[in-house]
Formats: C-alpha cells, sequence, structure tokens
C-alpha cells in the first residue's frame, strides 16, 4: 500500500494514452512528458507505459507499508527517503514503512514516481490514464488528494538498481527549443508572421496546463474571420485564436477546434511541452514534415538502446 | 461523396482530407478506421485527419494513396431527440450579443432556435461536445476572442451556423446563449453517447 500525504498542486495517475476515441471527443490523457516517464518505468523494469503518479511542481509526500522499488524522474526536486536524500533517476529499494518526500523544482514542471509492475489504476476506454474533466481514468477519475491510499498491481522483486545514463537525463532550464513544421492553416500568415513564427522567443503565459500552453510576447495574426469550421487538434498543434496568443497543445488536447492551426510540433519534441511553466522561453525551429520523421526515428533509436535492454 | 484525391501532411504525423460536407466527412472517418491503419482517424466539419505512428507512416501513406471513399456504404442515425433548454440570463450570458450580431430580437432567436428542426453534424472537442447544425443561412456568429476558462456543463452556444452543446464542463470559446439539464456524456452508462452524427435534434424552451 501506497498512502499519500501531500499531494502537491496536483497529482494525477497517468499510463498509456487513450488512442481511437478522438472522434467521440475523448482526448489522449497520458503523461504530459510521455520521455520522462518511460524513464522512470525503465528503472523499475516495467514497460514505458505503465501506469505511474505524475506530480505538479513537488510538494509530494507519501507513506508505503511495504516495501518496493521506486524510481522518480522528470523536473527535479530535492528527493527525501525517510529525512535522508535519494537521487533522481535511480531505481530505489523502499523499505516497509518508509516516508517519501519531493520538493518543488526550480525548472520543470512535472515528476514521474514509477513503481514497480505499476499502479492500480481504473481503465476507461482502453486506458487507466487520468483525464480530469471527465473524471475519466486514474483515482476515481480525480486529483490525488492525502490520505488516498493506491495499490500496486503485482508484488515482485526488483533486484538491479538501474540509472538513467547521463545521456539520456533531460536538463531543464526554462528554455525550450521544439522542433515544429507548418499546419494545415499556416497560409493564413502572412511573410513576416510566418518568418516571426520561426524566429520569436516566446514566452510561457499564465495557462500552461496539460491541455494546452499559452505561447505570448509575440502576438500573431492569421487571416482568419473566426469562422473556420471546426477541424481536428491533436497534441503538437499550435491553434491561434484572436488574440493572436498561440496555444500548444499537450496530452489533454480537446480533439477539435476552431482556431486557426499555425504549426505543429515535431512527435519527437512534443515530450518537452510537459516541462513548461510561465514565464519560461520556447522557440521553435522550422523542420519540414520528412526532416521531422528522420529526427523522430533518430532520437527513439537512441531511446529504444535503453528502453528496450533489459539485463 | 466529394473529397481530394489524396490527403496532405499537416504535421509530421498526421495527413488531412478535404471534403464538402459534414455527412461527407463522417463518411469518409468511418471507412478509413475501418482501414484500422492508424493511431486515429478524426472527421471535422469539412476535413478528416489521420494521425499515424511514424513507424507506419509510409504504409499509410501507400493505403492513402489507393484509398477510394464509398458514399454508399454509410449509415447514420435518424432519430429525434428533444433537449429542454433554458435561454438567456446566467445560463446565456451572450444572448444579447448573439441577438445583437444577428439582429434579432431574443425572443425572435429563441423562436428560431425552437421552430427548426437541427442535426447533429460531429461529435468533438471534448467528450460528447456535439455540433448542431439548423440555423437559418448567413447565421455568422463569431467565436469569442479570448476562450472563457470554464464553461458549465449543459452549456449551450452558438458559433457560425452551428449550435454547440458543451457536455463537461471545461474551457470553451462559443458565445452561450442558454443550458440544457440532460447529460450528454455519461462514462458510467453502457451507451455513454447520447447524441450521435445524424441525430435530429428539437430544442425546447422551458
Amino acid at each position: 500500500m501506497f498512502q499519500i500525504v501531500a499531494a502537491g498542486l496536483q497529482t494525477t495517475l497517468q499510463g498509456a494514452p487513450r488512442l481511437g476515441y478522438r472522434h467521440l471527443g475523448i482526448p489522449y490523457a497520458g503523461p504530459a512528458d510521455a520521455l520522462s516517464m518511460a524513464l522512470a518505468n525503465r528503472l523499475v523494469d516495467n514497460s514505458t507505459d505503465a501506469t505511474c503518479l505524475e506530480i505538479t511542481y513537488g510538494g509530494f509526500e507519501a507513506e508505503t507499508d511495504t516495501a518496493c522499488a521506486i524510481a522518480i524522474t522528470g523536473a527535479g526536486g530535492e528527493v527525501l527517503l525517510s529525512g535522508a536524500p535519494a537521487p533522481m533517476h535511480e531505481t530505489l529499494h523502499v523499505p516497509a514503512g518508509a516516508r517519501l518526500k519531493l520538493k518543488p523544482a526550480r525548472y520543470g514542471a512535472r515528476a514521474y514516481l514509477a513503481i514497480h509492475s505499476g499502479f492500480r489504476a481504473r481503465a476507461q476506454f482502453g486506458a487507466t490514464s487520468t483525464y480530469l474533466p471527465a473524471q475519466l481514468g486514474g483515482h476515481e477519475g480525480r486529483a490525488l488528494r492525502a490520505g488516498d491510499v493506491l495499490s500496486v498491481t503485482a508484488q515482485a522483486q526488483v533486484r538491479q538498481t538501474w540509472q538513467t545514463p547521463d545521456a539520456l537525463r533531460p536538463l531543464f532550464d526554462g528554455k525550450f527549443a521544439l522542433r515544429a513544421t507548418i499546419s494545415a492553416e499556416t497560409e493564413l500568415l502572412d511573410d513576416v508572421m510566418r518568418e516571426a513564427l520561426f524566429s520569436n522567443t516566446f514566452i510561457v503565459g499564465r495557462q500552461a496546463t496539460r491541455m494546452g500552453i499559452s505561447l505570448e510576447g509575440h502576438p500573431l495574426f492569421p487571416a482568419s474571420d473566426g469562422m473556420m469550421k471546426s477541424a481536428p487538434v491533436f497534441p503538437g498543434t499550435i491553434q491561434c485564436p484572436p488574440s493572436g496568443i498561440p496555444i500548444a497543445l499537450l496530452c489533454d488536447a480537446q480533439t477539435t477546434g476552431g482556431y486557426p492551426r499555425i504549426a505543429s510540433i515535431a512527435r519527437c519534441d512534443r515530450h518537452q511541452l510537459g516541462q513548461m511553466r510561465p514565464g519560461d522561453q520556447v522557440r521553435l525551429l522550422h523542420r519540414t514534415p520528412e526532416q521531422a520523421v528522420i529526427e523522430y526515428e533518430r532520437k527513439q533509436v537512441l531511446l529504444n538502446g535503453w528502453l528496450d535492454r533489459r539485463a | 461523396m466529394s473529397a481530394q484525391r489524396l490527403a496532405r501532411r499537416i504535421a509530421d504525423d498526421v495527413f488531412e482530407y478535404r471534403v464538402e460536407t459534414p455527412q461527407d466527412a463522417q463518411a469518409l472517418a468511418s471507412q478509413l478506421r475501418a482501414l484500422d491503419l492508424a493511431e486515429d482517424v478524426v472527421a471535422g466539419l469539412d476535413t478528416v485527419s489521420v494521425r499515424c505512428d511514424p513507424e507506419y507512416l509510409t504504409a499509410v501513406e501507400a493505403a492513402l494513396a489507393t484509398f477510394e471513399p464509398d458514399a454508399a456504404g454509410f449509415q447514420l442515425e435518424s432519430e429525434t431527440i428533444e433537449l429542454s433548454i433554458q435561454y438567456g440570463g446566467e445560463f446565456g450570458p451572450d444572448l444579447k450579443a448573439v441577438c445583437d450580431q444577428t439582429g434579432l430580437s431574443e425572443s425572435a432567436f429563441i423562436a428560431v432556435h425552437t421552430e427548426r428542426t437541427h442535426t447533429v453534424e460531429m461529435i468533438g472537442f471534448t467528450p460528447g461536445f456535439s455540433y448542431i447544425s439548423g440555423l437559418p443561412d448567413g447565421f455568422a456568429v463569431p467565436r469569442l476572442s479570448q476562450p472563457r476558462s470554464r464553461v458549465p456543463v449543459g452549456s449551450v452556444g452558438v458559433s457560425s451556423d452551428f449550435t454547440g452543446v458543451y457536455a463537461l464542463a471545461g474551457p470553451g470559446g462559443w458565445p452561450l446563449i442558454g443550458r440544457i439539464q440532460d447529460l450528454l456524456f455519461d462514462p458510467e452508462s453502457a451507451s455513454p453517447f447520447r447524441l450521435s452524427p445524424g441525430h435530429r435534434v428539437k430544442f425546447k424552451a422551458v
């Protein structure tokens, strides 16, 4: 049993995305930073999308009454295990009765806590991931609170102590450069604004949720009458409402939208959206779709060399 | 069905078709979904997007290149569903603004909205959100320039010449004219979605 003592700003259970239901309006959900969650699962011998805790901005505390193997990745504040500092990106063999504390991080937004065999969670529409707006999946479809008790799907031992290779550990410093392609309505931007899209440094606005991140500082105005017909959007789509403030969509993205789709963040860099916090700097690096796929495949090869390797 | 012959790329992992009507979009999407090649096939009002894992991109591209849509084999729902709606006031804070834009009085707008038989064209945005056509030609209500961060469940908005019903509380950019009491999405139910594309809808003022 794993009991939440303090849940911080928002802690939810997240696992695989809920693929294949967008035509019914059901978003993917899943981890905001899928790479960090995969790395956490790897350290406790889980599949990459076993159900984990996604902890927003730290301030998290839990107790366990049974011995377990856990790992923490993502945005790192100090980790304390029964008062003693413990590393991130490493298998932690936690004895029964231990208390775990994760302090707020200076940079980055979300930490991932994986436990060997995964947390038990309610599967709905094919996935355990929590989607808060419709109370789907996770623990009663809601964010965790102090006093909630979680259980794991199976008891077993992890013998090794794994560490994420240094080269694969994402570092967060409040500055992001994301590869991106043009999208369906990019042509509504004039040449000057198209140029600006890929040369401005945007600032993450106050709206920085699992649904979308507003990119402020350089308003862009597509030539639109506000009457565009609603069209599919996905995690990675950058929409531009008439306010001129583009919104980059992520894991909880709505399934359709009526604002011009001016760009799309390349699949290889979408995980970074989950670590943005208000005030961070964001630049978009222009890629063709073909280049972006090649870079995605390269990154997968690099990651799979670690994620797929088991002793 | 009239669809563009080839899909264009709108992201590194998304292809999109342009079609003429929402019915074309639903028909094309259901046939593409049946190919079972993609992570997701999503219809818009005049678009269909196909999202795939880049690992299968070449296979999907090849399949789309030879794909021939067939309008004949697709049947939409046709049942009529009545939804009770409270117009204006706290339930529809933008009713007056919408009336100003359309040149109708509030009572004339409500008369038009309740007299007509509407059609569900698409489910999208959030679980169960319904895009419903049936407002008179020439209606051209723009979306809010700044979306609301929270719209209550059951809120009814208009945008362009569509009525939209928010099946969940959440952010929303449509000007709101009223609210319904029925639940359009209930994940605990054996049939979680009250409305489907093709359903006829009558609004009843209460």
